[in-house]
Formats: structure tokens, sequence, C-alpha cells
């Protein structure tokens, strides 16, 4: 068994009237269970010379899904401030946009493919999907 | 001045054994506003929502943020953690979408189980908000009264003007309004697919001693929102989910 811990660190001294900050701290485990994450894709890194339309990062067809609790990383490694990455669930389901710099760490029940879309030349990003092997 | 703040964000991703060799990931950056270098200045704050439900066959869906209600096409960001210790518990996180894929209307993005935490990017695509106006005409006096969405106002006088003025001045649960001369113009505080049903003349209830009347015109329909937050609890017992959303 697997043992994977994914931190988040957050913190601001004004974005709210006083300081904040906040740590918190998961370990990877398949769904309803104490048993690690089993698989991982390893992190993709890739620049597309042109821009991108619902481009498959992760496709659903090669996970087990539903009762499941795998785990998808993107980062828009970009640099600027406005070349943006809008992620998407397959089908037009808009997830939001990574400008320059952003990442994002979300659940994924493997039903649906991620996809990316891009509106600029040489953008950058880096993915990868942690994962469990069979359904819990 | 536009305010802006500093707000910055770490993920830090580590394994001994998921791999042949230790793995570690990092990633940090600081939460500009979309395509600038200033920072996201808004916050909901740190927050918990606890669900709880009578029995497991009337657990429903919570809507924990609405598209409209933020900017689109930002770089809004949110944070949720499942606060549950029983590894079986779980919440599952919907976006309303374009389409759906579960339950009619939305789309699941994964099951948040115990201890489980995400942050993503979010697009907080509203939708389109109804409208229509409402024009107070004809012969209206002293004491007649108007009544939409729960809201009745008894008219001080005969003016037609003055009677939208006081429509105007209300504060509907439904709808926001305007007013130019005797014709308000409400649009709603949501936007929702209504189907084909747009706000009619005979949703509105005029009693006059006249002919007053409150003729609907230009309605426009809804369309439902695409970024909805919802979330669901996996049990009817008490779960809690812990959020912030740092906005536009």
């Amino acid at each position: 068994m697997a043992t994977t811990t994914a931190t988040l660190i957050l913190s601001s001294a004004d974005v709210t009237g006083h300081n904040f900050s906040m740590t918190q701290t998961a370990t990877l485990t398949k769904a309803a269970s104490s048993t690690g994450l089993d698989e991982f894709t390893g992190i993709t890194s890739r620049k597309y010379p042109t821009a991108q339309t619902d481009t498959v990062v992760v496709a659903d067809s090669i996970y087990v899904d539903t009762t499941v609790a795998h785990k998808v990383y993107i980062r828009n490694t970009s640099t600027g401030n406005s070349d943006y990455i809008l992620v998407e669930l397959e089908g037009d389901v808009i997830i939001g946009r990574l400008y320059p710099g952003d990442w994002m760490f979300i659940p994924y029940g493997g039903t649906l493919d991620v996809q990316v879309t891009t509106v600029a030349t040489n953008v950058s990003i880096e993915y990868g999907v942690f994962s469990q092997s069979t359904v819990s | 001045m536009a305010r802006t703040a500093t707000t910055t964000v770490s993920f830090s991703l580590s394994s001994s054994d998921l791999t042949s060799s230790a793995l570690n990931i990092s990633a940090s950056q600081q939460l500009k506003k979309a395509g600038s270098k200033l920072g996201l200045s808004q916050t909901t704050g740190l927050a918990i929502k606890t669900t709880s439900y009578a029995s497991a066959p009337v657990i429903d869906s919570t809507v924990l943020f609405r598209g409209d209600d933020y900017t689109a096409d930002g770089a809004n960001k949110i944070y949720l953690k499942n606060l549950s210790t029983i590894d079986s518990e779980y919440f599952t996180v919907y976006l309303t979408g374009s389409g759906g894929t579960d339950g009619g209307g939305v789309t699941e993005l994964g099951r948040l189980y115990a201890g489980d935490w995400t942050f993503f990017p979010w697009n907080a695509t509203g939708g389109t908000k109804e409208t229509f106006i409402a024009t107070i005409a004809n012969t209206w006096a002293a004491g007649d009264t108007w009544e939409f969405d729960g809201i009745e106002i008894t008219a001080a006088d005969s003016t037609v003007a003055n009677i939208a003025t006081l429509i105007d001045e209300c504060q509907f649960p439904n709808w926001v309004t305007s007013r130019s001369t005797a014709a308000v113009t409400f649009v709603a505080r949501y936007a929702q697919d209504a189907g084909t049903v747009a706000t009619a003349t005979a949703d509105i209830t005029v009693v006059t001693a006249g002919d007053g009347d409150s003729v609907v015109s230009s309605s426009t329909l809804g369309t439902k929102s695409l970024s909805d937050i919802y979330i669901k609890p996996s049990v009817h017992t008490e779960m809690s989910l812990e959020h912030i959303l740092i906005h536009e």
C-alpha cells in the first residue's frame, strides 16, 4: 500500500481584515477506505504550439469509475499574465480558467474526459492523475 | 482605487512508495485577478457547511455557490474539504454545466472522501435572468392594491407613476426592479430555466375600483446557470464541509 500525502497551504495578510493562514494535508486513499491510492500516471508536461480546443488530458476510458477517489492535478506552467487554460469536463462543462502559474487539484469520478482549451500559442501545461486500480 | 490583496497558495504532494523513486511535486502561486498582476481581493471567508437529513431517502443536494453571484470568466478559486473522519463518508461535488449527467442538470466533478480537500478555478458562468416590464396604466384610485411575488402595495393616490414608484421601492424575494415613469422592469435575482413559461399579466393580482391594470410586456425567458456548485452528502447523519471562495 502506498502512502501519498497532498498538502495545501493558503495564506494572506490582507484578503480579510485579519492575517489568514491554513495548512491542510490529506492522505490520498481509495474510496471509502484507508488503503492508499495505488496508481499514478506521472506528470506529463506539454507545450502546445497552437491554440487547443477540447484537448483531452485525462481520458475516462482508462479509469474505473463512480465509487472512486481519483485525483487530477493540472498546472498552467506558462509565464505572463493572460494565457489561460480553460479546464472542462467532457460535454462543455466548464470548471474554470487556470492563468499562468495557477494549479488545481480535484477529485475525479472517472466518468468524463477532462479537457483543456487554450486561446494563445505556446501555452505550457503539466498534469497528472492519482487513481485507484479497482472500485472500492 | 481598486482593492488588492496578496494571497499565496502552495501545493505539495509526496510519496515514498507510490513510485519506485520518491515522489515530490510542488507548486506555489499568488492568487491574481484574470490577466492581471493585481491580487484577488474578495473572499467568502473560511466557512463550514453542515448537512443533516431526517433519513437517507430525503438526502438532497445543496447549492454552495451560485454563478450569478460572482464575476464570470475570471480567476476565482474554490477550496473545499470534507471534515468527516469516517472513511466511507463523502460529499459529491457537482457543477450545473450545460448538459448534466447526474440526476438531470448537474455533472459530477468527483467525490471528496473523509479528509479529502480540493482546490480549483471556478468560472462562475451564470445564466440569463428572466426579465419583464409591468406597466401601471388606466384609472387607479387611492386604496387600490397590486400584488406580486408575495408583496402587496396599496396605492396612495391615483397617479400611475406614483404607484410604479411604490412597486419599485419594494424588496421582492425573487426579483430586483427599476422604474421609468409608470413602467417597472423586473429582473430575476437568479437565473433559471423556466421552460416556456414566462411571467404574464395574469401572475399579478390587481384590485382596483376603476379599470387600472398592470400589463406585462417584454418578457424574456431565463436560462439556467452553468457553473453553480452543488454538494451532496453520502449519509443523512451530520456531515461537514469546509469551504472558501476567493474571487474577483
